[in-house]
């Protein structure tokens, strides 16, 4: 569990260093790969069954295969697959992501002092932040929608420890509302583009009343 | 109760005339105004029922009642009254706004008059609330009727905006007062355990919203904006109701509410009075509105009333024994007694508008050969208005003085004196102004010469709206005449002996130590035999008619005082108050003191609106701009706010577990 905590620590700084999108969504599956993992190794120190391993396998199913796909589908039709207009530095998102990954331990002592699951919470609410940081940070509709799934991610991981797995009706819902959000998400991104030959978010401060 | 069922059923249906088709809007109008009648006249009779000693039983449906006691029977009486009068007056009226929303006036008039019937109906803070703020919607979709004109518009919105910030202080009023009992019905709110500083807020906080509503100084600055702009009978009904209903919530806090009062508080509420008392007949003196100058009549007379009820308050404070009511009773009579006569005065209004198009008063002159009944009725108001003795104007505001003589001479209120001798000169100041304002509208409108050519095409009004002015004017003189009825009334809504403050046809009052007798019918009896006497006297003696004498040349119309000209002397007194900003330049002035010509502009601005609300409102819009900064439209600084907010409360929650 612990190397899944590191390496899960690792792709999520990298997801900030990435702006390329084809490359950032890669990585994104990567990360939800881990999760499956780590879903997967809970489901089954619990004994597996059902419930054990159905939640991992939709994870893999809906996170590391179908949203990154959707999301590339899209990158294939922008011309500029850069995000190249960000107006912040690539290393503040980095910066603000070691900061929220020492405040996640903070949070964690402070709240919960001698939990089991310590490095595990620390690197949800890391995710948490992290996912957040993204999407004030970019600009870029695609890098935004990775952000929220990287909270998404975060939310679930945090959850899993927390409560050694919910009911399965409530995973499933869970699945459900992701898949539904990248679904509109990745159908506005379309329209973005349409509309104004860009995916950048700025354009729409114009709709400011 | 069933009658006050009965008239809500009325005004309820009423309500539904709104959704008659396009080509009924003449049917529509004439039951809008039917149903209003009849519902205004059973809320009357119910109420006239309650106020003789019939007993009604609330009807209750789990925590929200209707109730009628008889503080709220005698503003019933008065919306009812005023609601028959008023629709009369509307059956004429409102035929003008045929094709122009004539359906939609209709229904809202009924929904405005059974919100009032309601709120005074309320038997608990949730219905009186919601009733409150339906009525303070649909008047403000009556004032808002003619919405093509801008300042109609802007008129309106004041109004809602005002009004809204009124209802607000009053929720909180009632919040603070039923969270500290056991229920939000009155019954438990009376039981309430305010203690110390929270007295003080619910009387704050009641105070300024029905102040608000009530219109007295400093939040009165709709008002004057909101009548004018409405159609005649609704501010008719606005001015002569609406107020008093403000009189109504307050005097029910106040009564029921807050067990004990403050010194201070009474103060308040007495000086406010005063003060908006004075101030509104001074800037009534110098409107040329006709509209205008009668809603600043009205800010007058609920300063009054207001005085009147902080006197009441004062004297039961400071003052033992049992006539401390009188300046209740004072309130509640002037506040009936202004019901009847505003009413007529807006129809009056109405119906000078409508004969000649024009409310602007330096282009009338004239008009009682045109408009003789109009100017009859008008009259009868003006006079009522101007509180001259056989007028029910006068009653009220005897009974007001009184009691502030009965103040200032009580034993124990030494340390009052002052105030009372303040407000009593200030009242009797309030008095001569109202003179001189209405003895100015009455004479510029009716009397002299025409000032332009719209005198010229005016035309009297129809069989309704006389028939209306002619009951109002009936009931001014009815009630100044004989005013024991409207007393009595008065005495049981206060649940007074009826004896109290009266005896046969005239007024008697010993409290201040010496007796003081106003008795209406003696005066008339005078004045008869000194009027025969002198037309006797005078029968025999030669008479000759001829022009004014003026130097030689005929008078013309253009020499008449005009309105303005006639407010100079007041203006000129009160130069330091009302500001006013005058520019007179020539536009030609080929010779010393023939053949000039010049333009004379005169503007009096309202002194709250400029050292108050504009000050105020510079304010909130540079805090806007400020909120603004924070508000730039883009998607990802809200979300930052978000993330903000989140990492605070965590670390919040880590550091202070």
């Amino acid at each position: 569990m612990e190397y899944l905590v590191v390496s899960l620590i690792f792709i999520v700084f990298l997801q900030t260093r990435f702006m390329e999108l084809r490359r950032a969504t890669l990585c994104l599956s990567v990360q939800s790969a881990l999760i499956a993992a780590a879903c997967l190794a809970v489901g089954l120190s619990h004994g597996g069954g059902l419930h054990g391993w159905l939640p991992g396998l939709l994870t893999i199913a809906v996170k590391v295969v179908f949203i990154p796909y959707a999301i590339l589908k899209v990158v294939h039709q922008l011309r500029d697959e850069r995000e190249i207009v960000s107006d912040i530095n690539v290393n503040y998102s980095t910066a603000v992501a070691a900061c929220s990954l020492a405040l996640g331990y903070m949070v964690i002592d402070g709240l919960l002092p001698m939990a089991a699951g310590r490095d595990i919470m620390a690197a949800s609410m890391f995710m948490i932040m992290t996912g957040l940081t993204l999407i004030v940070m970019r600009s870029r509709a695609i890098m935004q929608m990775i952000g929220l799934i990287t909270m998404e991610n975060g939310i679930y991981l945090l959850g899993l420890i927390m409560t050694e797995g919910l009911p399965l009706i409530i995973e499933l819902g869970i699945f459900l509302d992701v898949l539904i959000a990248v679904v509109i998400l990745v159908i506005l991104t379309s329209r973005l583009r349409l509309s104004f030959k860009t995916t950048d978010t700025n354009v729409l401060d114009k709709l400011k009343g | 109760m069933e009658m006050f069922l009965i008239a809500a059923a009325c005004l309820a249906a009423g309500v539904l005339t709104m959704l008659f088709p396009h080509g009924w809007q003449k049917a529509a109008h004439w039951l809008a105004n039917g149903l209003a009648l009849a519902g205004s006249a059973a809320a009357a009779y119910g109420a006239a029922a309650q106020l003789m000693g019939q007993k009604l039983h609330p009807l209750v449906w789990g925590a929200y009642s209707l109730a009628c006691d008889g503080w709220s029977a005698i503003f019933l009486l008065l919306t009812g009254i005023a609601g028959v009068i008023a629709s009369l007056y509307a059956m004429g009226y409102a035929r003008s706004y045929e094709g122009n929303r004539l359906r939609v006036l209709g229904g809202m008039w009924n929904l405005f008059l059974l919100s009032m019937v309601l709120v005074l109906l309320a038997g608990d803070g949730f219905s009186f609330l919601l009733f409150w703020e339906i009525m303070a919607v649909a008047s403000f979709m009556l004032v808002n009727h003619e919405s093509e004109q801008r300042s109609t518009r802007d008129a309106a919105y004041q109004y809602l905006v005002m009004t809204s910030v009124g209802t607000a202080f009053i929720m909180i009023a009632f919040l603070l007062t039923g969270s500290a009992s056991n229920s939000f019905s009155f019954a438990d709110m009376a039981r309430n355990n305010l203690q110390g500083v929270w007295q003080h807020a619910v009387f704050g906080c009641a105070f300024v919203g029905f102040a608000l509503k009530a219109g007295l100084v400093p939040l009165h600055v709709w008002l004057p904006k909101a009548h004018p702009a409405a159609p005649s009978h609704v501010s008719a009904l606005m001015s002569g109701v609406m107020l008093k209903i403000a009189l109504y919530g307050f005097g029910r806090f106040v009564f029921s509410f807050l067990p004990t009062w403050n010194y201070w508080w009474c103060v308040i509420v007495m000086v406010t009075g005063v003060l908006s008392a004075f101030l509104g007949v001074l800037y009534a003196q110098m409107e040329t509105d006709i509209k205008r100058v009668l809603a600043y009549s009205s800010v007058e007379n609920m300063g009054v009333i207001f005085a009147a009820f902080g006197c009441g308050m004062l004297l039961k404070v400071t003052a033992g024994g049992h006539w401390y009511m009188l300046g209740f009773v004072a309130a509640l009579a002037h506040a009936f007694n202004h019901s009847v006569m505003k009413v007529l005065m807006f129809m009056s209004a109405g119906s000078i508008m409508h004969g000649t198009g024009s409310k602007n008063l330096e282009l009338f002159g004239g008009l009682a050969r045109s408009m003789p009944y109009t100017a009859l009725f008008s009259f009868i108001g003006c006079l009522a208005l101007a509180a001259a003795p056989l007028t029910n104007g006068f009653v009220g505001e005897w009974l007001v003085l009184q009691s502030f003589i009965t103040l200032a001479g009580s034993n124990s209120a030494q340390n009052i004196r002052l105030w009372s001798a303040l407000c009593f000169i200030l009242l009797g100041f309030t008095g001569a102004l109202a003179l001189g304002c209405f003895v100015r509208f009455f004479g510029i409108t009716f009397l002299g010469r025409a000032r332009s050519q719209l005198t010229e095409h005016a035309h009297e009004a129809d069989g309704f709206m006389l028939t209306a002015m002619g009951l109002s004017s009936l009931l001014v003189l009815a009630c100044g005449v004989y005013p024991l009825p409207v007393l009595q009334a008065v005495c049981a809504a206060l649940q007074l002996p009826t004896d109290y403050a009266l005896q046969g046809w005239g007024l008697a009052w010993a409290g201040s130590g010496a007796q003081a007798v106003f008795n209406p019918a003696l005066l008339l009896l005078l004045l008869t035999v000194v009027g025969g006497a002198l037309y006797l006297a005078t029968a025999g003696v030669c008479q000759r008619q001829s022009v004014t004498w003026n130097c030689g040349t005929y008078p013309t119309e253009r020499q008449q005082y005009s309105a303005t000209g006639f407010s100079k002397p007041v203006r000129r007194a009160f130069d330091y108050l009302l500001k006013p900003k005058r520019q007179v330049s020539y536009m030609r002035k080929d010779h010393a003191y023939f053949g000039r010509q010049l333009s004379y502009k005169l503007e009096i601005p309202d002194m709250i609106t400029e050292k108050l609300y504009q000050p105020l409102q510079k304010h909130f819009v540079r805090v806007s701009a400020f909120l603004r900064r924070l508000q730039q439209g883009s998607v990802r600084l809200y979300v930052s706010y978000v993330m903000a907010a989140m990492v605070i409360v965590l670390i919040w929650g880590a550091l202070y577990k």
